[in-house]
């Protein structure tokens, strides 16, 4: 199966400041990796990279095959992108802002590809309610429905269930896999919940001033840094970046 | 995958312009734009141009020209302000990751929202148009077809002025948004919309003559007075088009890179 993401020497630098320095990332069609790492680890800025909305300083990103920024537009129609933190746009029904994103992914049916999104998170009932006027869960869910709706090949999920209720992140966790075990999705997410990393992702990687620390199985990591669980290697390698 | 033209999807395109379209129907403000801000300017520079007409002073008629004067500006208006607050609707509701994350390519996005803005540039002005008839009993059809190259002009001009709005937002943030209006009216002003640019203060006239719009509005003036359109004139304002869309075009594609190389999409997240 061909690589989801092939990632070289990724540099980025704000304003002289390093976020990035020389990452290295490889996701291989249907994996599932965990991007992990404290606030200001470099996490976002990777991720943002990899989509193309940031410019490396250096490396070269290969996504599903398309080499970055001259192919963006052809490796995106395979990408899926949504994050916890964004809201929705205003003035649009549920239902017309997915077909609308179902347009801009160009699926020949969009709304009914847009209907059966939300049946995967079990949110139909959303479908007629303003986006804007959408409680946090039901937004992210809608967000979830949105970046899923044309079935990619990989998903680019940056902290999905931040901030949400025990019952939300579990329908979003729940639809997040189902899609993923039924189409061969890669996955790659950022989160600081990590137990929801452990079992939704085959690998982990570390992030900590910007470079990889650490690249396996959460027992593996676990075990590198003698700590007893993938929490406590967030918590010593957090007090770290402070 | 749906068919391209030029290399653009069209629909990707017509995403684009069913947003638009979803953001004008519900957002009652956006009306104001298209409906209601023609109809006051028209009474302001109508009843202006008639209070001159009644004092019998002016050689010309002063509704005329100042009637004909608020349709064309409106043409420079609407096509700036509708792709300009067309790009800025993403920004004011945090949606560009969203968007900027999807298959679409600027130059699609832009036709999208340019679509958009004929659509308002034509409400725009049949509101002028009929505000005139009813209000002042001026008809703005009697410019004929003359008017068709000189409104081409001055939408193309109020497009480029879009890009160059458009590349300060992605540079300077949010903030930079009150230069949508600000040069705008700073270049009717400079350009002679409502009088020859011989009344502009000397200093200014220079600046004037290189703008495309002056010579657009002045090409008007020249028609209304009863005399051909004169081609010379717009010769020069295609011109100077050609050189304003050039470096509008360079400058966005700079900003463009200045937004991705600098991280600034973290300003909407």
């Amino acid at each position: 199966m061909e690589s989801a993401i092939v990632a070289r020497g990724l540099e980025k630098s704000f304003r002289g400041a390093p976020a990035v320095m020389g990452v290295d990332l490889r996701v291989e069609g249907g994996e599932r990796v965990a991007l992990l790492g404290a606030n200001g680890a470099g996490k976002t800025t990777t991720l943002m990279m990899l989509l193309g909305v940031i410019t490396p300083d250096a490396g070269t990103i290969e996504m599903l095959g398309h080499l970055l920024p001259h192919e963006r537009s052809t490796a995106m129609l395979g990408v899926g992108f949504a994050a916890g933190y964004l809201p929705l746009p205003d003035k649009l029904k549920v239902r017309e802002l997915l077909g609308v994103y179902g347009r801009l992914y160009g699926l020949p049916d969009p709304d009914d590809a847009g209907d059966r999104a939300l049946r995967r998170f079990g949110i139909s009932p959303l479908a007629t309610q303003m986006a804007s006027e959408l409680s946090s869960g039901q937004r992210t869910l809608v967000g979830l429905a949105k970046a899923t709706m044309h079935h990619p090949r990989l998903l680019v999920l940056d902290e999905p269930t931040a901030s949400l209720d025990p019952d939300v992140a579990l329908r979003a966790r729940a639809g997040i896999e189902s899609l993923c075990e039924a189409d061969g999705t890669a996955l790659l997410v950022t989160s600081h919940n990590m137990t929801e990393v452990e079992r939704i992702c085959h690998r982990v990687v570390f992030l900590s001033h910007g470079k990889v620390v650490a690249d396996g199985t959460a027992a593996d990591v676990a075990a590198q840094f003698g700590r007893p669980s993938l929490e406590d290697v967030f918590l010593h390698l957090a007090s770290e970046e402070l | 995958m749906s068919a391209t033209t030029l290399g653009l999807n069209h629909q990707r395109i017509g995403a684009v312009v069913r947003r638009q379209a979803y953001v004008q129907r519900r957002g009652w403000h956006r009306w104001f734009d298209v409906a209601v801000w023609p109809v006051v300017d028209t009474v302001i520079w109508g009843s202006i141009g008639l209070y001159v007409d009644q004092q019998g002073g002016a050689a010309r008629s002063g509704a005329a020209y100042m009637l004909v004067g608020i349709l064309l500006m409106h043409v420079l208006y609407q096509s700036n302000i509708a792709v300009a607050t067309g790009f800025m609707e993403e920004t004011w509701s945090r949606n560009l990751i969203n968007v900027a994350t999807t298959p679409i390519r600027e130059v699609e996005y832009l036709a999208g929202i340019i679509i958009v803005g004929l659509v308002k540039l034509a409400a725009g002005l049949g509101m002028v148009t009929l505000a005139a008839w009813t209000l002042y009993s001026f008809n703005l059809l009697e410019i004929g077809w003359a008017a068709v190259p000189i409104i081409g002009v001055l939408m193309l001009v109020g497009w480029c002025m879009a890009l160059y709005v458009i590349g300060l937002v992605l540079r300077f943030g949010t903030g930079a948004e009150i230069l949508a209006w600000g040069v705008l009216f700073i270049v009717i002003a400079l350009s002679g919309a409502f009088y020859p640019i011989d009344a502009l203060p000397d200093l200014l006239q220079p600046v004037s003559r290189s703008l495309p719009s002056t010579h657009a509005f002045e090409a008007a003036r020249t028609v209304l007075d009863g005399h051909p359109l004169p081609w010379d004139r717009l010769g020069w304002a295609m011109v100077g088009l050609a050189v304003f869309a050039a470096l509008g075009v360079g400058f966005i594609s700079r900003m463009m890179r200045v937004f991705r190389d600098r991280g600034y999409i973290s300003r909407y997240s």
